[in-house]
């Protein structure tokens, strides 16, 4: 009661956390879910966020890199200017040395005129005060009016002309010094310079050739020179209007700005597009506006660098989230794996579990079912054996009274049948369910089938008052191959059930129906046992080949039987390859339904009996248009031509037909359910319009009586339904008087074992004695030894032919019966070979009289041993020998 | 299945990781402290040229086919091409032929762009080297040979043989039903059509090109007579004089001024193309003057909206086109000699010329480059594939003919009459006589 409760509450505290794992798997789910969802949100801020700083970190750089740039080019354009500065700052410098020298010379004029021009001053000239014409140091006269100084510009305080083309056919400019001596200006010394000679001062071209830069002369806006190796081949290169021109620099106010600055002197920068690329325009102040150094440097090469930046910082980050996301690949396959193991794992579990709940629930119903079959047994087998102890006790009492002697072996014997019948299913499942059943196929007729299950049903039914009935429809060959036995145990154990479970007065149909042959090798049956009595429960349905259990209810307790029968039954139909399946209703009955196939043995068609009878053609007359059909069938099996006929007077009307044509028929299959025709009379007109000579063969119902009046008439006969050309063909070979092959007419004289002496090894002293006391009942002797090896030892020593036959129990002490029977065979003696031994003992399976006959046994007969059979097989062998 | 194969991500994770320890190397690695730079002693060649007003995002055909040579150039030879160029602001600066012969004459430059003029004056004076030995000159055709032997020296070799033409507007022609001149009558008719028909002023001029009328109509019979050698130096000895040759075109060009077929006082302070192409495009003048390439240059006459044809002048002989050689010469005491002469040779190699040709589509100098001239081209095109033609200079001729007519031409325009021009080319002349002697 205890554990019992425990068992309970432990259950209960399962199915507990079941649910509850069901709803903690849920919110476990939906919070993994929600957990997912807000790190893939995480996931994309903090991305943003990266993005955001890379960006601003990026752009900072570039506007640093920028700002550095233009400082660079800032100072790049102060060096160039200082760098020309310093050479006009020089060249007045010098200028000033050459008037103070000039001062100083007596006749300077000779010292201007032998002046050989350097990469610098092209040419001098000197003026003395007072007049318009000197001497120039290329020998002409020297004036000044060529010269331009209105525009007031200066060198380190020495007045510079406005740019000029020179007679070498290059920009130049003049700085005039004046010559003072003794404080008192005596001349004025001119002196003309070549831009090109600032050009080797200059650096050779700056941001990779890509800036362009041209020196100009402020007042004039001519571009007076272009350094090498500064900037690109294309471009405006005359004057700033050109400048402006080549560039597209049109933008009025632009112009306008940047001519403010130049008229004030200033440096300045401006973006604008220079043949389609964003570029830095410069303006840049030389000698106090004098000069300027105009030109460009596309965006793109003075933030070389900061691109060069940014290009690795964007490697830096790809590669980082690369980094990343192949961290979150593998993190994600990992997981994934993880799962799906996890997943596999609670499948597994789960899996393990139903299992394991199954076989419980299997076990708990197995035991459920043993005990309640070892609780049925003990009942089914306590019953005949208290009615054989009682009725022995009984037997003891009364021994004196010969009648009760007689009744009561009578019960102790239908009693001990009943025990063997229970021991035999309980061995038949262990058997089955071992593996151990080994189907013995071979040639059997559906005649002899459906004969023997007619039998031993229609008495059983007919006890219990109830109708039986057999057909037959559809079947081709009724010739077949299988395992006869276990094809009458299938019908059998239905039928009987059927019997059982019919109320008294209930009607059973066995029917054996041919389906649509699936190869021509093979008959496709159906057979199908149906009844209309208690039927089964839905749920009983689904149990019912189970073993171990039996449709109990008010109604049929009273039933005996194992429980085994229909287990047995599903068992030897999957043998078989067949199927079965059950429809069943309460009150209204059960529909067995099974679907076997059986292999069509080779030749099996006896056509040459029919030829040697001289039977071509018959007519089969029967009210049911099937039965005529099968009759049909079967017969051109045998090539006999069978015409149907399904009224008296068509049958009347082909036989005249037939005698007009003079071919008649050899026999008439007459049912006796021609409609509104009593068959007797029907016989008489038949006789009296084809005569005497037709064989007339009625085909009856079991049930039919008042037929035996028939079997007065000459070459009448009745066959029972349903039809089979074997037995059609016995009932000829009978009628015709010919010995059947397997008459037995003086069977029971010829079984009789008076005389006979036999050999039997035995160890069981009951059953010893049991042998012993028939064979003595049979006037039969028989000599008893315990065990193999002793039976081998009295056989070789005994006189040859003193045994008739010996027989071998196998399970014994010191000797089985197999090494005892090849030991026996083993003997050197005549008979050794030849003498009958005959198998008895409790090993009854198949494989057991394998064993028996490979050990070189005769015959096998199970235990318990019918006597009968017992006779007839020592009669067998002993009067072969 | 699986999302990625398990083999594809260990091939991935693998580059990946080669890959940051490359970054990462390459990140650590040390240089030496010691930063030496190499003093590179750049090659350079000096190249003047003259350069046009450039116009925003036009590209200039001709200077990019001439630039491709150049840097042909430079790739094969590994040397620097520095461009020297000047352009006059106004008539009233110094032309490009007189800072030209400055710059020649004062060794500023290593290789210069010549016109006949100069190349004739520089070669005469000395100032240029002969460039009979280059590779190149085997190439060249004989014609240009010929134009640019002064001296017994080859002082010039062009990159394409510049002819001029005449440029109508043919849909003008076409609307008063006037045919292409052959004569000069031809064509004084049709610039009376036109001017009857309210053209103003039917010959757009310069201060440059009107010479080419003058050479067309001077020379066509000395060229294409069949007696070229014979007349040239019956005017090299004085037994002709060019002043005979000359007069029929100055007075041809004296008629058109009077006539007001050219405006004189505005071409004679019009440069090339500035003063007259505008309004050629423009459809006010349908007839100007100009040489092969700017039919070709977007700068010039390269997309008019209107059929154009590029004609010869006319001349007794129907239309002349006109030849005048120029051509690249180096300094006599150019400062880089050697790399010049190289680069002018790969310059004017038939490599150079091809992609020279195909560029700028131009009559190649060398005989082995061919290549197809632009629709417009074709009559004049056709004229000298028929050796059909004047030259506009040659220095076989002793009395300089490109340059001086051009200043006389001036003169015209500036109001002087046809003999005062003769006796100036018979000053000329005799000038040549007494340098001979």
């Amino acid at each position: 009661m205890l554990i019992g409760c425990k068992g309970e509450q432990r259950i209960n505290v399962v199915g507990y956390q079941s649910g509850t794992e069901i709803k903690m798997r849920k919110k476990h789910d939906e919070s993994r879910k929600d957990r997912g969802i807000s790190l893939l949100v995480s996931i994309i801020l903090v991305f943003l966020f990266l993005a955001i700083v890379v960006f601003s970190v990026s752009h900072k750089i570039s506007r640093e890199m920028a700002a550095s740039a233009t400082q660079n080019l800032n100072e790049s354009l102060d060096l160039i200017k200082c760098t020309i500065e310093a050479i006009l700052n020089k060249e007045a410098e010098y200028q000033r040395l050459m008037a103070q020298g000039i001062a100083e010379m007596e006749e300077p004029e000779e010292y201007i005129r032998k002046y050989k021009r350097s990469g610098t001053m092209m040419k001098i000239g000197l003026i003395r005060s007072g007049e318009t014409e000197g001497v120039c140091s290329t020998g002409e006269v020297f004036t000044e009016e060529e010269l331009d100084f209105s525009a007031g510009g200066t060198i380190d305080g020495l007045p510079v002309s406005q740019s000029y083309l020179n007679y070498m056919g290059t920009w130049a400019y003049c700085i005039k010094c004046p010559v003072v001596k003794d404080g008192r200006e005596i001349a004025m010394l001119y002196i003309e310079y070549i831009y090109d000679s600032f050009d080797k001062s200059l650096p050779e071209g700056f941001y990779n050739k890509k800036a362009m830069l041209y020196i100009m002369d402020a007042e004039t806006e001519r571009f007076v020179l272009k350094p090498k190796g500064m900037g690109e081949r294309s471009a405006g290169h005359l004057n700033l209007s050109d400048f402006y021109r080549a560039n597209d620099i049109q933008e009025e106010n632009l112009r306008e700005d940047v001519d403010a600055c130049l008229a004030e002197n200033k440096n300045i920068m401006f973006y604008h597009d220079i043949r389609n690329k964003d570029s830095l325009n410069y303006m840049w102040s030389v000698n106090n506006g004098t000069l300027y150094l105009i030109g460009y440097v596309p965006i793109d090469a003075i933030q070389q660098e900061g691109r060069s930046v940014n290009q690795n910082i964007l490697i830096v980050v790809a590669v980082m989230l690369i980094a990343f996301f192949l961290c979150c690949l593998i993190y994600y396959l990992n997981q994934r794996q993880q799962i799906k193991l996890r997943k596999e794992r609670e499948e597994e579990r789960e899996i393990s579990n139903r299992r394991l709940a199954e076989a419980l629930q299997a076990a708990q119903i197995a035991s459920n079912s043993k005990t309640m079959f070892l609780s049925n047994m003990s009942h089914d087998i306590r019953t005949p054996m208290n009615a054989v102890l009682g009725f022995t006790t009984l037997l003891a009492r009364d021994a004196e009274n010969p009648d009760k002697v007689r009744e009561y072996t009578k019960k102790i014997m239908a009693s001990g049948q009943h025990l063997l019948s229970l021991i035999n299913d309980i061995l038949d499942v262990s058997k089955i369910e071992s593996g151990k059943v080994v189907l013995n196929v071979e040639e059997f007729t559906l005649n002899d089938l459906v004969s023997s299950v007619d039998a031993i049903i229609r008495p059983m039914a007919a006890a219990r008052e109830q109708k039986f009935y057999l057909e037959v429809a559809g079947i081709k060959h009724e010739s077949l191959m299988g395992d006869e036995t276990r094809i009458n145990q299938i019908l059998i154990n239905l039928l009987s059930n059927a019997v059982k479970y019919t109320q008294t007065g209930g009607s059973i149909w066995l029917r054996i129906i041919g389906l649509k042959q699936r190869s021509n090798q093979f008959e496709h049956l159906r057979i199908e046992v149906q009844d209309n009595g208690y039927g089964m429960t839905p749920e009983y349905l689904e149990t019912i080949f189970d073993a171990f259990t039996r449709a109990e209810n008010s109604t049929t307790n009273k039933v005996q039987g194992t429980g085994l029968g229909m287990a047995i039954t599903k068992n030897i139909i999957e043998l078989m390859g067949g199927t079965i399946e059950v429809t069943s209703e309460v009150n209204k009955g059960s529909l067995f339904r099974v679907d076997l196939e059986f292999r069509i043995p080779e030749g099996q068609a006896d056509k040459l009996f029919w030829e040697e009878k001289g039977i071509s053609r018959i007519l089969v007359a029967d009210g049911d248009a099937g039965v005529c059909e099968n009759m049909q069938a079967l017969m051109e099996n045998v090539e006999v031509e069978a015409d149907p006929a399904q009224s008296l007077e068509e049958v009347l009307s082909l036989l005249k037909a037939c005698e007009q044509a003079q071919k008649g028929y050899d026999v008439l299959l007459l049912g006796s359910n021609l409609p509104e025709t009593d068959t007797l009379q029907a016989v008489k007109r038949i006789r009296e319009e084809a005569g005497d000579a037709l064989l007339i063969l009625i085909l009856a119902e079991h049930e039919e009586a008042g037929l035996e009046n028939i079997l007065q008439t000459e070459n009448t006969g009745i066959l029972m339904k349903p039809f089979f050309a074997s037995a059609f063909k016995e009932k000829i070979r009978e009628m015709r008087a010919e010995p059947t092959q397997t008459g037995e007419a003086d069977g029971k004289d010829k079984n009789n074992l008076e005389g006979l002496y036999f050999l039997a090894a035995e160890d069981n002293e009951i059953n010893a004695e049991i042998l012993r006391e028939i064979l003595l009942f049979e006037n039969a002797r028989c000599e008893i030894v315990e065990n193999g090896q002793i039976a081998v030892e009295r056989f070789a020593e005994s006189k040859e032919g003193e045994f008739d036959a010996i027989l071998m129990d196998v399970q014994m002490p010191v000797m089985n019966g197999y090494d005892a029977t090849r030991a026996i065979r083993a003997l050197e003696r005549e008979d050794a070979r030849t003498i009958p031994i005959i198998a008895m003992t409790a090993n009854a399976f198949a494989e057991d009289e394998r064993e028996a006959l490979h050990a070189g046994m005769n015959v096998h007969l199970a235990k318990p041993v019918d006597i009968d059979m017992l006779k007839k097989v020592i009669r067998e062998y002993t009067k072969r020998e | 299945m699986c999302f990625f194969r398990r083999v594809d991500i260990k091939k991935a994770g693998m580059l990946c990781i080669v890959g940051m320890a490359a970054l990462a190397m390459t990140a650590c690695r040390t240089d030496n402290n010691l930063i030496v730079v190499e003093n590179e002693e750049k090659r350079i060649v000096e190249l003047f040229s003259p350069m046009e007003k450039s116009e925003a995002y036009v590209e200039n055909t001709a200077r990019s086919a001439a630039d491709k040579t150049v840097m042909l150039a430079e790739e094969k030879l590994d040397v620097s091409v520095g461009y020297v160029t000047y352009t006059a602001e106004d008539y009233q600066d110094k032309t490009y032929d007189d800072v030209t012969l400055d710059r020649a004459r004062n060794d500023m430059d290593d290789i210069y762009l010549l016109n006949p003029d100069t190349l004739r004056v520089l070669g005469e004076e000395g100032k240029l080297k002969d460039l009979s030995g280059l590779d190149c000159v085997k190439n060249l055709r004989e014609v240009v040979i010929a134009a640019n032997m002064v001296d017994g020296k080859l002082v010039g070799i062009p990159q394409e043989v510049v002819a001029y033409g005449l440029f109508i507007n043919k849909d003008m022609f076409d609307q008063y039903g006037l045919a292409l001149p052959e004569t000069p009558d031809d064509f004084l008719e049709c610039c009376r059509v036109f001017k009857e028909n309210g053209i103003e002023t039917p010959v757009g001029a310069n201060r440059w090109w009107l010479e080419t009328f003058v050479l067309a109509q001077a020379y066509a019979d000395l060229y294409n007579g069949g007696n070229t050698e014979a007349e040239i130096a019956a005017l090299n000895s004085g037994e002709s004089k060019y002043s005979d040759y000359m007069r029929p075109g100055f007075e041809f060009l004296q008629e058109m001024i009077d006539k007001g077929y050219v405006d004189a006082e505005k071409a004679l302070v019009s440069e090339a193309i500035e003063g007259e192409g505008a309004e050629f495009l423009a459809r006010k003048t349908p007839i100007v003057m100009a040489y092969w390439g700017a039919a070709n240059t977007d700068t010039a006459y390269g997309s008019p909206d209107f059929e154009m044809q590029v004609i010869g002048f006319p001349s007794s002989r129907g239309q002349m086109p006109v030849i005048p050689m120029t051509g690249f010469g180096v300094g006599i005491n150019a400062e880089h000699g050697e790399d010049a002469l190289a680069v002018l040779d790969v310059m004017l190699s038939d490599e150079a010329l091809q992609i020279y040709a195909e560029t700028n589509r131009v009559i190649s100098p060398s005989k082995n480059v061919e290549v197809e001239c632009v629709p417009a081209l074709k009559p004049l095109h056709d004229k000298i594939h028929n050796n059909v033609y004047v030259l506009g200079s040659n220095a076989g001729m002793e009395v300089e003919q490109w340059g001086n007519t051009c200043l006389i031409v001036r003169e015209l325009l500036g109001g002087a009459s046809v003999d005062e021009c003769m006796a100036q080319f018979d000053r000329l002349q005799e000038e040549a006589l007494e340098k001979q002697r």
